[in-house]
């Protein structure tokens, strides 16, 4: 299904990857966005607050973040393509009804600009600590998707992405960008409505007495009906049978979990999506994400300049984890060089995945800036340089660690 | 099946609203058989967010009737009971107060009035109608259980009317669907002998205490602009013919 022209704001702009993604939800028909304002989040929200009125959509600013989050999986259920905005504490306040989300099988999109943390951390500076916590946040066990773009373009683009997977597999869609790419400005073109695929809602279209709304279909994902259309739903946050009543039982425990976990797992393939370059000679593989990718390519570069033969993977898709992609190369290249900006969330999913075969090396940074491209391609080095086999991750100092620690450079200036 | 369902239900019907487009969002237990059998729509949710889960239903489909039943009174979700009643949000909001979680025995709801628990308890209990009045609601109630035609009349009266209606129903046990236990029975009827009714009074007056008789009655019913009224016309005079109303 094409998108609806009236909700494309087709042109060639120049603004900023909040803004972006606000355009984004638009396009793909999202219909509903509560949030609650939060930097460096906030310009997403008055994105589409500015332009939601003219396309029947709505924005409302709700009292906080445990109501957004909640009026957002119940708009779902009124049968609209809904969508939240937040960061930091926001998210963390969010996750009980992520859950919620989860278990429902809800559609719906959250977006969070990273900052740094934990807590109020740096509000107006990158992160990407919430990494883990996006894909472990909520208690109990689902399996959701996250994506991470790293240009305005790409918040535009994979926005709409989002919203297609929350209503191809029923879950909650993360798109888990940072303040760099949130408030980066960049040429974002927005095409013709014709040229922008989105995934309708799955309606159950069968008799409605016989209708029950988490009896799967061979993909594992059940059909969907909304509230007020005669079909006597009982929906419930309670492990439930196929009807929706709740069944507390170690039976109806293990087949619906197992099914929420399988849904995503199972059809992986085609939810992940990799940017892959140089990988076919590659002595040492860059795995990046969002921001972090962008650093990477000027490192990568310089790297190559000194002639190591490195390739890149850009996990588009975080969550589900190409495990099997990253085994695969495991057992060709000597190492993989990690930046991300945490003390290490996804180098540590690097090293499961790649079964002792190839080293794995870390280049951390606390947030509140990136990584200088210097670190990526000392980084790049030393995975060359070292012999033999390295258990665990070796973590690789970056030049402003070594200003602060041991140059002794006091913290206040 | 449970006074409080049987006026519910009668409500429903008396109010003349389709029963297919009511949605009844609740926080606490309920059984699917008592549900499912009045035929609407029936959201469990996770404490305390009822109110916010109906917010966003009635915000997605503005032709529903949107019913959060919310059980742990105005604690978990008390901050959105606030903004939906400053807001006007069209909700009929029934407080099911049974003065204890008494599912857990002993554990305290901010409701408690003194003297319901095992050792007492020193703390003021909330006047649900006064709080949803000041809050901004049009319509506020309370009637024990045993009021069914009361009850009746007021969940008939709040589904017809337009924005935050409040009633708040004095009811022993969480279960609602579970058999009437003796002791729940003598007590839900000590709340009815013990409740004398005045319409119209003042809310501010009508708090429960230990002594006095519980007030129950139609305290408030006025008219104000909804949520989606406000946002409509705000936004019409703004943008004019750009804008698509909302729910319209």
């Amino acid at each position: 299904m094409r998108a609806n022209p009236k909700d494309v704001n087709t042109g060639v702009y120049y603004i900023d990857g909040d803004v972006a993604s606000g355009y984004g939800a638009l396009a793909a028909g999202c219909k509903f966005v509560a949030g609650y304002p939060i930097t460096p989040s906030t310009e997403a929200a008055e994105a589409f607050a500015r332009i939601a009125p003219k396309a029947g959509a709505m924005f409302i600013q709700m009292e906080d973040e445990l109501g957004s989050i909640a009026a957002v999986v119940g708009a779902s259920w009124a049968g609209v393509k809904s969508m939240t905005i937040t960061s930091g504490p926001g998210y963390s306040l969010m996750m009980e009804t992520i859950g919620f989300g989860a278990m429902l099988e809800t559609p719906f999109v959250l977006l969070n600009i990273q900052r740094g943390g934990p807590s109020t951390g740096v509000p107006t500076k990158t992160g990407q600590a919430d990494m883990m916590q996006s894909r472990w946040g909520s208690h109990g066990d689902y399996e959701l998707i996250a994506l991470s773009p790293d240009s305005p373009q790409e918040l535009f683009d994979y926005t709409i992405k989002a919203f297609n997977l929350a209503e191809r597999y029923r879950c909650p869609v993360m798109i888990m960008s940072d303040e760099c790419v949130g408030h980066m400005t960049e040429k974002v073109v927005i095409p013709p409505a014709d040229e922008i695929e989105i995934e309708p809602r799955r309606f159950y279209a069968g008799p409605k007495d016989k209708y029950l709304p988490f009896k799967p279909d061979e993909d594992l994902i059940p059909k969907m009906a909304k509230a007020g259309d005669g079909y006597n739903l009982y929906i419930s946050g309670l492990t439930h049978d196929e009807r929706g009543y709740p069944a507390e039982n170690g039976g109806c425990q293990s087949v619906y979990t197992k099914r929420l976990v399988d849904k995503i797992r199972l059809n992986k393939d085609k939810i992940i999506e990799l940017k892959e370059e140089g990988l076919e000679d590659a002595e040492v593989v860059v795995i990046s994400y969002g921001i972090s990718s962008r650093v990477a390519v000027r490192g990568i570069e310089m790297a190559r300049e000194e002639g190591i033969r490195v390739g890149s993977l850009r996990l588009v898709t975080v969550w589900p984890f190409p495990d099997e992609r990253i085994a695969e190369l495991a057992k060709k290249v000597k190492a993989f060089v990690v930046p991300e900006i945490n003390y290490g969330q996804i180098a540590f999913e690097v090293e499961r995945c790649s079964h002792g075969m190839a080293n794995v090396i870390l280049v951390p940074h606390g947030g509140a800036g990136v990584h200088h491209p210097d670190d990526i391609y000392n980084a790049i080095e030393y995975a060359r340089r070292l012999e033999g086999r390295v258990e665990g991750v070796i973590e690789q100092k970056t030049r402003l660690e070594r200003l602060v620690f041991e140059e002794r450079i006091k913290l206040s200036e | 099946m449970n006074p409080f369902i049987t006026a519910f239900a009668k409500g429903i019907e008396r109010s003349g609203v389709d029963p297919i487009k009511v949605s009844v969002v609740s926080d606490i237990p309920f059984d699917p058989g008592v549900v499912n059998h009045l035929h609407i729509d029936f959201f469990h949710t996770i404490r305390g967010r009822a109110i916010a889960f109906g917010t966003g239903l009635k915000l997605g489909n503005p032709a529903l009737q949107v019913v959060p039943i919310i059980g742990d009174l105005v604690t978990l979700g008390g901050n959105h009971f606030v903004h939906a009643g400053r807001r006007n949000m069209d909700l009929l909001v029934i407080c099911v107060n049974n003065f204890v979680y008494r599912k857990i025995a002993g554990e305290l709801a901010p409701s408690i009035p003194p003297s319901f628990s095992p050792y007492s308890t020193f703390e003021e209990p909330f006047n649900v109608p006064h709080l949803a009045n000041s809050c901004g609601a049009i319509y506020t109630a309370r009637w024990t259980a045993l009021h069914t035609d009361e009850l009746t009349l007021s969940v008939s009266e709040a589904l017809k009317k337009r924005g935050f209606c409040v009633i708040e129903v004095l009811l022993p046990g969480p279960n609602y669907y579970r058999r009437i236990k003796e002791i729940e029975s003598d007590l839900v009827n000590f709340y009815y002998e013990n409740s004398v009714i005045r319409d119209g009074e003042d809310p501010r007056n009508v708090g429960i205490t230990p002594e006095g008789k519980i007030v129950v009655g139609k305290f408030t019913d006025k008219e104000r602009p909804t949520f989606i009224d406000s946002y409509n016309a705000q936004l019409s005079s703004v943008l004019g013919d750009e804008f698509i109303p909302y729910g319209g």
